[in-house]
């Protein structure tokens, strides 16, 4: 990747960092989505032995934590394209810009939302619940393929609805179909994880999950160039 | 269809089934997933047509605008007619699922595939609904369902035969692999599977002529502005500072 | 029916038009490699739904043209403008500009918004950097008098603030093709003096586009288009 490319991509991603640590609007809303949220599980989940073999309760809690994380992903990552076009500024970024530039400056910014919601739940989970977690190289892959995957599609889904009417709401509404295959296979990771599920399996769906990333991440940016200017 | 109909109450009831007199319904599922995966890609490619110009082996991102709101004009009548038997899937299958196993849903993960799928066209058509530019209906309209291609190459070809969900499922994987529909079944399965491919193919180019017809409808006659004036227009000519304009 | 306009006036040296190649960009030259236009237009026009807004518009404009498009309300002039700077694709025809419209495109528009959270400094930062351009802040802001405000966040600017603010965006990577919307709208005596220097020195980079209401913004021009019925 040429300097030009680097330097295009890094000052969108700069731009992003510094509007939202100045408003923290998002950073609020997922922070503080993830924790109402992880508490209300937990407090469904007092008094019960989670890590209890054959008690399906591993399962539960694999689901749940893919949830929330879905969850919050769609309430904050569309932001980052529908806020220019409430705020008027897309003007701004396709005179000055290449399409391409943009996508992956948004992409990058919103991936380490992401993984900045992921890495929070996590913890706020496995602490709150006590869940064990048997195979640590499964879960950090599933996390880390499957916040990637999720931030590329939720990011083109953002873009994708940027002029449509009743936005915010339908950002949500066509990216969780997009979604639930991968959340398929986070769940299937983190079973494994969790020593629920078969470590094969585990691994099969952290594998898949890095490749779902790579693909969306890949088409990503030609899809967003065929629709910004229209 | 009224001969095939009525062959397909001729045949013998089939084997193996709780209620065999009525595993008829089979007939019409089976083609129903058939053809709502081939438009489902159908519409895709059309989709990616509206977007690009493909010229020899150069792609190009501008094209003819009547011709990109042609290509959509076939992405959504293919996309349409998908929806149908999308449904028709999910509804043959349900009544399939009460008369065998008594139940009307069980997570099966073909059944799950296939909804997941009907979310997807859902989703779809909301988008088209959500733009009143018809430009950027097309535009983003056409850049979701490309967007959706992988997620529904996984639901409908992955997930249904990855091991552990494979042996969890009710449908058969190997049926005509395996030379378990044979003989008159066969035959009207495969009787079945032409009729409804060709009226699919007589209902898409009536879809396409009549998304054409209202093109040109549009297009014809007087320029229009609010009000019912014509468009504006003008020269470009010197400046006149003492011009009462 | 209406039929396409093709239309334009130039000054009397520029009449004949000598044998053009087009160029892999559509950018034209002639024969012996010479510039004949910063800008041309084909055929244009924009619709919305059933509407259109206008039709079947066609010039050219060459180094030190500047054309004011004049209309009422509602004209179009705006859309116009917007459609130059490939900011909304046209429904048929085209328009050709030089490459790069990056660097070689400026445009300031009424309903361009500024974010909020960045100052005018790093607007212009982050302007240069998407450009690839000199970000020139302190050339630009002395130019169109803002160095005074250049850390405040574009949220604490007056509209005449924004609207120089803009202005300076617009001519920070020296284009051969500017577009001004309603320049003067938001802007004291003093900013519209601003205005007219910039106007000027265009004439000798490239072209100029003003869109206004403003008779008086009239005489920034040489050429007028009006946008009517």
């Amino acid at each position: 990747m040429s300097s030009g490319w680097k330097a295009e991509i890094l000052a969108v991603y700069r731009k992003e960092l510094q509007t939202e640590l100045r408003s923290k609007s998002g950073l609020v809303t997922a922070g503080l989505f993830s924790f109402v949220t992880v508490v209300t599980i937990s407090l469904v989940l007092f008094n019960k032995n989670v890590n209890a073999p054959g008690s399906g309760l591993q399962d539960i809690s694999a689901g749940l934590v893919w949830v929330v994380i879905l969850f919050a992903s769609i309430l904050n990552l569309p932001r980052t394209f529908l806020l220019e076009e409430e705020q008027g500024t897309a003007d701004l970024l396709r005179l000055f810009a290449r399409p391409h530039a943009v996508y992956w400056g948004k992409v990058l910014f919103n991936i380490l939302q992401v993984l900045g919601t992921a890495t929070l739940v996590s913890v706020l989970f496995l602490g709150f619940t006590g869940t064990r977690v048997s195979v640590p190289w499964i879960y950090v892959v599933s996390l880390i393929g499957g916040s990637c995957s999720m931030a590329g599609a939720v990011t083109l889904c953002g873009a994708i609805v940027a002029q449509a009417a009743n936005r915010a709401a339908l950002a949500g509404a066509i990216a969780v179909p997009l979604l639930l295959p991968l959340v398929q296979l986070g769940v299937t990771g983190m079973r494994a994880a969790f020593g629920s599920g078969l470590v094969g399996g585990g691994q099969a769906a952290a594998v898949g999950l890095v490749a779902y990333a790579a693909i969306m991440l890949a088409i990503g940016p030609w899809i967003y160039a065929a629709i910004w200017k229209t | 269809m009224g001969v095939v109909t009525v062959w397909s109450f001729q045949v013998p009831d089939a084997v193996g089934f709780q209620r065999p007199e009525l595993a008829r319904i089979f007939f019409w599922h089976f083609p129903c997933p058939l053809l709502l995966t081939g438009l489902l890609f159908v519409g895709s490619y059309f989709s990616f047509r509206h977007l690009v110009r493909v010229q020899g082996f150069r792609v190009e991102s501008e094209t003819d605008n009547r011709e990109r709101q042609l290509w959509d004009i076939r992405a959504v009548a293919a996309l349409e007619l998908g929806f149908v038997f999308c449904v028709l899937t999910m509804i043959t299958g349900i009544l399939f699922s009460l008369v065998q196993w008594g139940v009307w849903w069980q997570w099966d993960p073909r059944q799950t595939s296939f909804l997941l799928a009907m979310l997807v066209y859902g989703a779809y058509f909301a988008l088209r609904t959500a733009f009143t530019d018809p430009e950027k209906r097309a535009a983003n309209s056409a850049a979701y369902m490309l967007a959706a291609v992988l997620p529904l190459i996984f639901l409908i070809f992955v997930y249904p035969r990855l091991p552990q969900v494979e042996q969890a499922s009710f449908h058969p994987t190997q049926s005509i692999m395996k030379g378990q529909i044979k003989g008159a079944y066969a035959q009207v399965v495969s009787a079945v599977i032409i009729l409804t491919t060709i009226l699919s193919v007589w209902l898409y180019r009536l879809r396409v002529r009549a998304g054409t017809l209202e093109l040109l409808a549009e297009d014809y006659g007087q320029l229009e502005t609010h009000g019912g004036h014509p468009a504006p227009t003008g020269v470009v000519r010197p400046v006149s500072l003492s011009d009462p304009h | 029916m209406r039929e396409a306009l093709r239309a334009l006036s130039l000054p009397a040296e520029r009449t004949a038009a000598p044998p053009r190649i087009e160029s892999a960009k559509g950018f034209a030259h002639s024969q012996k490699g010479l510039l004949l236009f910063v800008l041309r237009v084909e055929g244009l026009g924009k619709r919305y739904e059933s509407r259109w807004i206008f039709r079947g518009l066609a010039f050219s404009l060459g180094a030190g043209d500047r054309l004011v498009v004049l209309g009422r309300n509602g004209a179009g002039k705006s859309t116009l403008l917007r459609t130059l700077a490939g900011l909304v694709q046209p429904s048929e025809g085209r328009v050709e500009l030089p490459p790069e419209p990056r660097r070689s495109l400026g445009f300031s528009g009424l309903e361009q918004a500024l974010y909020p959270q960045l100052t005018v400094d790093e607007h212009l930062n982050l302007a240069a950097e998407l450009r690839d351009c000199d970000a020139r802040a302190d050339e630009l802001l002395d130019q169109v008098e803002l160095a005074y405000a250049r850390e405040l966040p574009a949220s604490k600017l007056s509209t005449g603030m924004k609207a120089r603010l803009k202005l300076a965006l617009a001519i920070q990577p020296r284009p051969q093709v500017l577009l001004l919307d309603e320049p003067g709208a938001s802007l004291d005596e003093q900013g519209r003096g601003i205005v007219e220097a910039v106007c000027a020195e265009q004439a000798s980079r490239g072209c100029l586009i003003v869109a206004t209401n403003d008779p008086t913004e009239r005489r920034l021009a040489n050429l007028e288009l009006r946008l009517e019925s």
